[in-house]
């Protein structure tokens, strides 16, 4: 038990390790555009996949392809918050508060419980069982509200 | 979203267009003054009216106008929120599949651009009942209670039944989940 703690707590400290490499300039800027982009089409594939969940009888193809989208982004993920990055450099939906000391452990937990929810929810869809794929993808919306509610903060477009 | 109510925010809206259903009945079938029919005139009588020569009861000539334009402005913010999703895809109005995911977005969009027009409506709407009030008129209490007092050549109000107000709220509901529930067939 107190092995798996230190292996979940080691793994949190690296993807927080990943996070605090602070940039500037034009790599700031494009790490910050490459984190809406990615943001945005993972949004659009969430959508995607909620229309084939709410219906009767989802499209697999279309459950595959937009999970196979969603979880290839999400390892990009892991450099889209890197120090530098935030309200203070440009506009964003990212809250200062990511970059507190005190929520690095947090926010780094998050984001890695989104990336495997989005691990799972491929192999699943892969898999071809869409009630196990509907879990998994219920699962992830729960992993995009959590950082979201306490991380993100209104944009108007 | 402002907060994170927006199962509350999902269901006021739904409140709201039960109201608004119910208010397009009553204004069929209710009280001689709730009815469309008897309230909403031409721009003459908004004449008459703004030179003192109108002695209806009810809404006069000019709050037909404000009626009118409420009900459609909310009208047109329901009908926004039914096909609306947000941002994360994570809430969906209950009609979000008849569009396309582009549309639904747009719509969320619009939808929180017309909330100011609401609001600028809800200005302009209590500073119209304080300047009546101002100037003598009670307009909300005939409005609730039904009683007012009338000159003697003045026509009083028919009242409603109280069966048809029950009948159109039931109808409210009813379309209200009908569409809650996706608006079946057309949204499957």
């Amino acid at each position: 038990m107190r092995l798996v703690l230190f292996a979940i707590a080691s793994f949190a400290a690296l993807s927080a390790a990943a996070t605090t490499a602070a940039v500037s300039g034009p790599k700031a800027a494009q790490v910050m555009h490459d984190r809406h982009e990615g943001m945005e089409t993972i949004g659009k594939a969430f959508k995607a996949l909620h229309r084939e969940f709410d219906s009767a009888s989802p499209f697999a193809p279309t459950v595959k392809s937009s999970s196979g989208q969603i979880a290839s982004l999400s390892k990009q993920a892991s450099g889209w918050f890197p120090a530098g990055t935030g309200p203070e450099v440009a506009k964003t939906g990212a809250k200062p508060e990511i970059w507190l000391p005190q929520n690095k452990a947090d926010f780094a937990a998050k984001l890695s419980a989104f990336q495997k929810a989005s691990l799972a929810l491929n192999a699943a869809s892969v898999g071809g069982d869409m009630n196990a794929a509907k879990a998994r993808y219920a699962d992830l919306g729960g992993t995009c509200k959590a950082c979201h509610d306490k991380y993100r903060s209104e944009m108007h477009h | 979203m402002h907060n994170h109510h927006t199962d509350w925010h999902i269901w006021s809206g739904c409140a709201i267009l039960t109201l608004l259903i119910f208010r397009l009945l009553w204004g069929l079938v209710g009280s001689s003054t709730a009815r469309f029919a008897n309230f909403v005139r031409g721009p003459r009588a908004i004449g008459d009216y703004l030179r003192g020569r109108w002695t209806g009861i009810g809404h006069n000539p000019l709050g037909a106008l404000s009626v009118i334009t409420i009900f459609l402005a909310l009208a047109i913010q329901v009908g926004l929120g039914l096909v609306a999703e947000d941002e994360d895809g994570l809430y969906t109005g209950p009609l979000y599949r008849l569009v396309s995911i582009d549309t639904s977005d747009r719509a969320r969009d619009f939808h929180e651009l017309w909330f100011n027009i609401i609001l600028g409506l809800i200005v302009l709407h209590v500073a119209a009942i304080i300047f009546y009030r101002l100037r003598g008129q009670h307009l909300t209490k005939p409005m609730i209670t039904g009683r007012a007092s009338l000159d003697p050549d003045v026509t009083p109000m028919r009242r409603g039944k109280w069966w048809a107000a029950l009948l159109c709220l039931a109808v409210g509901i009813g379309v209200t989940r009908w569409i809650i529930a996706g608006a079946p067939p057309f949204s499957s």
